[in-house]
């Protein structure tokens, strides 16, 4: 047994691959010594030696050119640092399994269970990444909307159905509107019993997938449901799938702002929408900001409803935020966020001026083990005070205020205050509506003027925090805290600044309106030079920006005084307010050091401020110092009460200006300093009022800086004031803007030129004057790092020593100064040690700086051969792309929002006005929201062109002049688009209908889209139809206005008088004048004989002469053929599904087309008689009788004479040949006969048949024989005539012989 | 056509004639519609002159489908722009202002036609007003190149010269369309390295030319060397129809930066006569208040800096410019009204470099003809 066992077992195989034997193989040839060189190449090189040169460079390009298709033409990288949630659009046929796929993924990430979903719901699903996944319905409109704005898609499909329709609509929606990544998910795959059959059906649906998409897509595989969820393996899968993947930029997305919005706020006055419920709406909408920069006031577009400018744009703390940069791998369990508004998930919610704190309903407290929120405890801490405002609220009757408060005024401050284009900036200052949450501070205001007040410390209190680096949350708590402490009047004292500005701005609130102004107004004085100060650590070395920030100073402290001496003298309410107004833009200057805060109060601020300056300009320094000083006093004095706060207020204010005097002086050494290094041989005479100029100059700049601002958007203001002048009826005749514009006037009507005119030339003549510019001048004073002769110094000490090889010499460098220097430093080093180190140091830094630049000349010299074309490029866009960052970095975001819009990433708040009431009534939170920006022009409308084809799987073609729908751009909208075809002459020619299987153009009256933008069609966006939807897809080729789609007509006419190839033609035209425009023109006979039209005839009317290549009858018809161009119907309805009632919203219908209305009414077509198609009748033709004149007939020889065939006459009856009726026997015989000739007959025609063949045959034989017969002759004959021949030679031969003979024997 | 409100509120409105050209094609590159009212309304004969109407033909011109409105008294004037298109085109300036005044907003459109634009412009080529046609070619061509403008197609050719008050001259000028323009960092001006000019006479003694170029070499020599003031004196056909002189002078340092200043002789009939020296005296001065001011890019061809920097891609470009001329601010100005570029073109921070210069930097593109561009120059 045991050996049978023995033999049974299988020998050992050795492997012959894999890793094992690898090694193994090498282990073998090491040991033989030749393992060392692996490579072939090496081993082995005559093997490898250049066989064919032409194989080599084929080779070669086939290489270079695979490098090259893998370039693209770079791009400057302008995605944001911290980029916006990746959006994630969950998308299939209904029950296919959408939400609850969300619904895994979500608690996948966020170890948190949703229970509805409603809108877009944002998570941070790692370090680097959020995701905001939405799902997508089955309504088309929602499908277009969300194709536009999606990252990644993820296509369920049912694998126990198939693919249905709606994936492939989907796919050709997102084929049209730049392609996103699209991941597959195949879902019920648990239904399949079958293992093989399950096999076949993953292979069948990938292949198909992979057509659509592109082969080698993801399709993702959930196999089946656990307790109604997906398996935790396959969705943990499917989210690092999720987390890790790419995205490639899509050109619409990239080159558009655009939001999807996951929050929205009606910001309506509820007493408007008392009076008027149907009246138009102030919404904010909520959502981070993606694509590319949004500015403020720009065109919207949002799909579903309209068109809309933005009224106010403004950021706010990122709810759903990154984690900051941390060494742990994965989240912890605190940073896994994740934001919902809209599903009603989001803890506290920020808004502009108004915290709002989900309290979860009434089981919140239920919930508390299950939501690990971070900002729980807060929630929980703030409970109890926002219940007791409440209360506050019920009781109070500020509500009843607020309302009858008339809006009219607020209007017309804000409309005086801020110019058109300020508004972006002032809107912060300006009054949004509150929210009712912290309102409670309100009641106790009895004056518009502190409510004013109150929101500019808010906005400061926003902007401090924005300010702050710390945690939003932290910031929140603190602020909150704040609150909390107001409320119980505890004073507990906070660290930070920050938080030292947000009490102190929260203050005003208890106390009363005069004690406000103070406060504010020192406030004011107080946290600028905080600012200021802080800058300046910032910037110590930099003395410019110390220029600035002290600019500012300067600026705030001035406007201060200004401001005091104005509010003495009118202590109007007004005044009082738009005062306000200004100190809180100045605020803001002062804070943000921004440009654009030049309201109409400022400038007359600011006008005193330059009146002061001016005057001061030609006054000493030290003299400005003291006015201003003085003016401090003034403010002091002014102040009246003096509490402790104030005391303190006061040092402030001093140490300010000791501030500014230390400054001063700094900006004047640093004058002098530049000035000295600009003037290298100035006069001494000019050298003794340095200082002076240094300041006069310092006062100029100082004063050109603001002005430079002040100019650039005074100007608009004036501009502006102009338009204020029409919206005077606006403001409902409480204010009038009067202005004695006269200069503005002058101004308005002033010449028009680029010229910069020079007032007062300077003396060119002067010595001073001339050498201010010298150094202009390629003659004048280098800087160091470029003057030629330094550099040829430093050369020299470099590459000083060298040795002629040819003579021998050898070239000893100069003693280079400076490194002898350094040596005898060092030498005195050692022995003094007095010399500083730091300045040895330097001198390391300069030679290893020297080092480092030979090393980057030789590589460059080095590395220029490799250095393509395309490498420069990327090298070039990289610089571009990091000066684009570097450019902006430094300044805070609400500086940077100004500069450059508001980033990609950011969460924005964008508020909307006169948006119609049904968009917040039937607000619908499952369809998906979107804002898209406009680019300039888009906004316009006009004739778009259009390559078109109808979609193969649409079953029906399209018609001219039907209503269609299509998505082109961010909108969805209803056209009547024309198709046309381009002719070989480049003539569009009108078709009535869509070609089959081919491109056609298509022009119609709709939004300008940028060129090669796709775009779909679909006849119908409501219901459902089993059929495939998307009518047609092509791109946007044009944008002509003149617009040359034609249509051909033709014109008929008869001809009157026919000469020989001259003929009349009437009925063509109507007047001399119509044939005028037409001569020359060509026309042709329907029989197909062409003319010209020559000229009008007079009469009758509209006939003319015309020549044609040959005699027309007159019973032809002349035509000519014209071409007449057709108006493009101007119809453009958008889409508004997104105002139809709730469940209703897939219901939009646009206009009908004629075919759907009479088939709706029951109406039929009145068809054409003459139209319709009938039998063809053709008559048959009579052709009368030849008559040959009897004259030719003698003429003609017999042959041709007719002959006088009479017509038999009728045979007389006697000639009648009688009937013969046989006899049965007869008959039989007859029968018989017949038969038997039949037989005969064909017996006869057998025997011929035969016979031909027997006679063939015989032929063939005979032929045979005659050809041998003819072949014996020929050779007969040849032999004959050789013998023949030869004897005649013979005879020849011997003839010439034989005469010799001949004559011999002659 | 419910959707059609959202173009029409976004109307612009002005009042007053002033910068209408920059207005124009503001409107004309933002495709928004213009509407400009009280246009001379109080004064005597209102209404707008024959050069503006000139003015707004040329814009006709060079557009497709663009809608122009103007009352009975042409004080109010509504302009809907239509497509940029181009194309070889001529026009008839009116002798009023100089082909400067045209040119210099030609320039501004030209890059972001559908067709390349090739115009012959007819009138006044020099006159005291506006930037002469000497001067825009030789400043304002570098400056579109700078851009990435340039190629074969781009020229200014001056084939006539005409002076006021009759004109005759004649100008061609081609530009090349493109897709996007290139940003540009443009902060260092460098060093001048050489002058070089034009001074030009028609219908007087040729003499003058060379009386002028001694007398400005004279000021100029005590700064640099190497000046070369070209004297052009036409005769017959080209030499226009109106007698006069005048002188255009260029500074070029070694970072390509060009500084310009132009005078030229009162027109026939009109004010004293001016001594060639005095004009070459005083032009030399002219070009060293200019170099005083400093910048990357003189004060003629501010505006146009800015404009082709706003209209470029979204990215960071830089110039350093001189103090601002009055026209530079209005639009700068314009534009933030117009293209709500506020902030954007903006100027920003001003550093201090010399005794009287202000960096003006960051522009920070709007993406506006990001695709203006795109439309015109594409055909796909």
């Amino acid at each position: 047994m045991e050996e049978k066992e023995k033999e049974k077992k299988k020998k050992h195989r050795a492997k012959h691959s894999g890793p094992k034997a690898e090694k193994k193989r090498k282990r073998y040839l090491n040991d033989l010594g030749i393992g060392e060189e692996e490579d072939a190449r090496k081993r082995n090189p005559k093997a490898f030696t250049v066989q064919s040169a032409v194989r080599m460079a084929r080779t070669f390009h086939r290489t270079q050119d695979l490098k090259t298709k893998k370039h693209h033409i770079p791009v400057v990288d302008r995605s944001p640092l911290e980029p916006p949630p990746v959006v994630v659009v969950v998308v299939g046929p209904p029950k296919v399994g959408k939400s609850t796929l969300i619904k895994c993924l979500i608690k996948n990430f966020t170890r948190q269970k949703l229970v509805e979903i409603r809108g877009p719901v944002t998570i941070v699903s790692g370090k680097k990444r959020r995701l905001t996944i939405i799902e997508c319905g089955c309504d088309i409109n929602t499908m277009i909307d969300l194709a536009k704005v999606a990252d990644l898609v993820l296509m369920l499909i049912d694998a126990s159905f198939g693919f249905e329709m709606e994936t492939f609509e989907f796919l050709n929606i997102c084929q049209v509107h730049g392609f996103p990544k699209i991941m597959g998910v195949l879902t019920h795959l648990d239904t399949f019993k079958n293992n093989k059959q399950l096999k076949k059906t993953k292979k069948k649906l990938k292949h198909r997938f992979w057509t659509e998409v592109y082969p080698g897509a993801k399709l993702f595989y959930l196999s089946g449901m656990v307790h109604g969820e997906y398996q935790k393996q396959e969705i943990h899968n499917l989210g690092r799938f999720i987390s890790v993947m790419k995205f490639r930029p899509l050109t619409w997305q990239t080159s558009h702002p655009y939001v999807l919005v996951d929050r929205m706020e009606d910001l309506t006055n509820p007493e408007d929408v008392r009076i008027n419920p149907k009246c138009d709406r102030k919404v904010s909408v909520y959502g981070y900001l993606r694509g590319a920069h949004l500015k403020n006031k720009s065109q919207i577009h949002m799909p579903g409803v309209g068109d809309f400018t933005v009224s106010d744009v403004s950021f706010l703390p990122d709810p759903c935020a990154l984690p900051e940069q941390q060494k742990k791998r994965s989240l912890s369990e605190k940073e896994k966020l994740i934001y919902a508004p809209l599903s009603g998930v989001g803890g506290i919610v920020y808004d502009k001026d108004a915290v709002y704190i989900d309290l979860g309903g009434s089981h919140a407290h239920e919930n508390e083990e299950e939501g690990v929120r971070p900002n729980h405890e807060l929630v929980q801490s703030l409970i109890s005070t926002h219940s007791a405002i409440d209360v506050k609220m019920a009781s109070s009757k500020v509500s009843l205020f607020m309302d009858s408060r008339p809006l009219g005024s607020e209007d017309v401050g804000q409309e005086f205050v801020m110019p058109k284009e300020e508004r972006q900036i002032d809107l912060k200052t300006g009054r949004v509506r509150r929210k009712a949450l912290f309102d409670e501070e309100e009641k106790k205001e009895n004056d518009d003027a502190v409510s004013d007040e109150e929101d500019d410390q808010e906005e400061e209190e926003a902007m401090s925090e924005d300010g702050s680096d710390g945690d939003d949350e932290e910031d929140a708590e603190e602020e909150s805290d704040e609150g909390e402490e107001m409320a119980l009047g505890s004073a507990k004292r906070l660290k930070t600044e920050v938080a030292k500005e947000e009490s102190m701005s929260e203050l005003p609130a208890f106390a009363d309106s005069e004690d406000d102004l103070e406060m504010s107004s020192e406030e004011e004085g107080k946290t600028a030079p905080e600012e200021n100060e802080v800058e300046e650590d910032d910037y110590d070395e930099q003395g410019t920006y110390r220029n600035e920030s002290s600019d500012s100073e300067f600026e705030a402290v001035s406007k201060g005084v200004a401001d005091s001496e104005k509010y003495e003298i009118a202590s109007e309410d007004r005044e009082m307010r738009s005062q306000l107004s200004a100190r809180s833009l100045k605020k803001k200057t002062v804070l943000t050091t921004d440009s654009g805060n030049c309201t109409a109060e400022e400038a007359s601020g600011s006008e005193v401020e330059s009146l002061d300056e001016g005057d001061d300009e030609e006054q000493s320094h030290d003299e400005l110092e003291a006015e201003v000083s003085n003016q401090k006093q003034f403010q002091h004095t002014w102040i009246k009460k003096a509490d402790s706060s104030r005391q303190n207020k006061l040092e402030a204010v001093e140490a300010e200006d000791d501030d500014i005097e230390n400054l001063l002086r700094e900006e004047e050494e640093y004058e002098e300093k530049t000035d000295f290094s600009a003037d290298t041989a100035g006069a001494l005479k000019w050298k003794e009022d340095l200082t002076q100029k240094a300041a006069q100059a310092f006062l100029r700049q100082q004063q050109s800086t603001p002005n430079l601002r002040k100019l650039v958007y005074g100007t608009a203001v004036e501009d502006d004031e102009h338009e204020s002048e029409d919206a005077g009826d606006e403001l409902g005749g409480l204010f009038q803007v009067r202005r004695p514009d006269k200069e503005s006037k002058e101004k308005a009507n002033a010449l028009d030129c680029s010229k910069f005119l020079i007032e007062k030339p300077q003396d060119w003549g002067l010595e001073e004057v001339m050498s201010s510019i010298k150094d202009c001048f390629v003659t004048g004073k280098w800087e160091d790092d470029k003057d030629a002769a330094k550099l040829l110094e430093e050369d020299e000490e470099l590459y000083g020593d060298f040795e002629d090889l040819e003579t021998g010499v050898v070239h000893k460098g100069k003693p280079a100064a400076e490194g002898d220097e350094s040596e005898n430093e060092e030498e005195g080093n050692d022995g003094k040690k007095s010399k500083p180190e730091a300045e040895e140091e330097e001198k390391k830094k300069e030679r290893l700086d020297k080092k480092r630049k030979l090393k980057e000349m030789f590589d460059a010299e080095y590395d220029e051969g490799d250095a393509t074309y395309f490498d420069d490029l990327k090298e070039e866009m990289h610089k571009q792309a990091q000066l684009n960052r570097a450019e902006f970095e430094d300044q805070d975001d609400e500086t940077r929002v100004q500069y450059e819009g508001f980033r990609p990433g950011m969460y924005v708040r964008i508020e909307i006005e006169n948006v119609p009431c049904e968009f917040v009534l039937n607000f619908d939170p499952h369809y998906p929201i979107i804002l898209g920006g406009l680019g300039n022009s888009e906004g316009n409308v006009g004739y778009v062109q259009l390559r078109l084809k109808k979609h193969r799987w649409y079953k029906k073609i399209l018609k001219t002049r039907d209503p269609l729908i299509l998505s082109l751009g961010w909108r969805r909208f209803q056209t009547i688009p024309m198709f046309y075809i381009e002719d070989h002459n480049g003539r569009h020619r009108l078709l009535k209908y869509t070609p089959q299987h081919m491109h056609c153009g298509a022009t119609f009256w709709g939004p300008i889209t940028p060129q090669g933008t796709g775009f779909l069609a679909v006849q119908s966006v409501s219901g459902t139809t089993p059929d495939f939807r998307i009518a047609a897809t092509g791109v946007v080729l044009d944008l002509d206005k003149s617009i040359t789609v034609v249509k051909k007509l033709k014109l008929t006419g008869f001809p009157f008088k026919i000469y020989k190839n001259t003929s009349f033609i009437k009925g063509m035209f109507n007047s001399q004048l119509e044939v005028a425009k037409f001569e020359g023109a060509a026309i042709r006979t329907v029989s197909g004989i062409r003319g010209q039209i020559k000229k009008a005839l007079r009469a009758p009317a509209g006939a003319f002469r015309a020549t044609f290549e040959d005699k027309l009858l007159m019973s032809d018809i002349v035509f000519v053929r014209t071409w007449y161009p057709v108006s493009i119907p101007k119809f453009y309805n958008p889409v508004t599904s997104l105002l139809k009632p709730a469940g209703e919203k897939d219901t939009w219908r646009g206009m009908k087309t004629t075919g759907q209305l009479r088939h709706e009414r029951g109406i039929k077509l009145k068809q054409n008689k003459d139209s319709l198609y009938k039998p063809i009748v053709r008559e048959k033709r009579h052709f009368n009788k030849l008559h040959i004149p009897k004259a030719l007939q003698k003429a003609l020889p017999f042959k041709n004479k007719p002959k006088n065939l009479e017509k038999k006459g009728k045979t007389p009856k006697d000639q009648w040949r009688p009937a013969v009726i046989r006899e049965p026997h007869e008959k039989k015989i007859s029968a018989l006969l017949n038969a038997l000739s039949t037989v005969n007959n064909y017996k006869i025609k057998k025997a011929r048949v035969k016979h031909r063949q027997q006679v063939k045959e015989y032929l063939k034989v005979k032929q045979k024989e005659e050809e041998q017969k003819l072949k014996r002759q020929k050779e007969a004959k040849k032999k004959i005539y050789r013998i023949l021949g030869q004897r005649e030679k013979k005879m020849q031969k011997s003839s010439l012989k034989g005469s010799s003979e001949g004559e011999k024997d002659v | 056509m419910a959707g059609g409100g959202g173009s029409s509120s976004q109307c612009l409105s002005y009042a007053g004639c002033n910068f209408l050209r920059q207005r124009l094609v503001l409107a004309t590159l933002s495709g928004r519609p213009l509407k400009i009212r009280k246009i001379r309304a109080r004064e005597e004969d209102p209404g707008l002159r024959d050069f503006e109407a000139s003015f707004i033909r040329l814009i006709d011109k060079v557009t497709n489908g663009s809608r122009i409105e103007i009352n009975q008294t042409g004080t109010t004037l509504y302009y809907q722009p239509g497509l940029l298109y181009g194309g070889s085109l001529e026009h008839d300036c009116s002798p009023s202002r100089s082909i400067g005044y045209y040119l210099e907003s030609l320039l501004c459109l030209a890059p972001f036609m559908k067709h390349p634009l090739k115009i012959v412009l007819r009138g006044v080529t020099n006159d005291q007003v506006d930037p002469s046609v000497d001067n825009l070619k030789a400043t304002a061509l570098p400056l579109l190149k700078k851009f990435g403008i340039d190629g074969e197609g781009l020229e200014i050719k001056i084939n006539r010269r005409g002076m006021p008050p009759k004109g005759g001259g004649e100008i061609l000028f081609a530009c090349p369309v493109r897709k996007v323009l290139q940003p540009i960092q443009f902060t260092d001006p460098g060093k001048i390295k050489r002058i070089r000019g034009t001074a030009y006479s028609v219908r007087v003694s040729p003499q003058m030319a060379n009386r002028m170029v001694e007398s400005a070499r004279g000021i100029l020599n005590k700064f640099l060397p190497d000046i070369y003031i070209y004297t052009d004196h036409m005769k017959g056909v080209s030499s226009g129809k109106s007698p006069g002189f005048g002188m255009c002078l260029i500074a070029e340092t070694i970072n390509g930066t060009i500084l310009s200043a132009e005078l030229a002789s009162n027109p026939q009939g009109q004010g004293a006569a001016v001594l060639p020296e005095e004009l070459g005296q005083n032009c030399a001065k002219l070009l060293l208040e200019e170099i005083y001011r400093g910048g990357c890019v003189d004060s003629t061809n501010q505006s146009l800096v800015l404009l082709l920097m706003t209209l470029g891609q979204q990215d960071v470009s830089k110039v350093l410019l001189g103090p601002l001329s009055p026209y530079t601010f209005h639009r700068s100005a314009c534009m933030s009204v117009k293209l709500s570029l506020i902030l954007g073109a903006g100027c920003a921070t001003t550093l201090l470099n010399c005794a009287e210069q202000h960096i003006l930097n960051q522009a920070r593109n709007e993406g506006l003809a990001g695709w203006a561009s795109l439309r015109a120059g594409e055909s796909a």
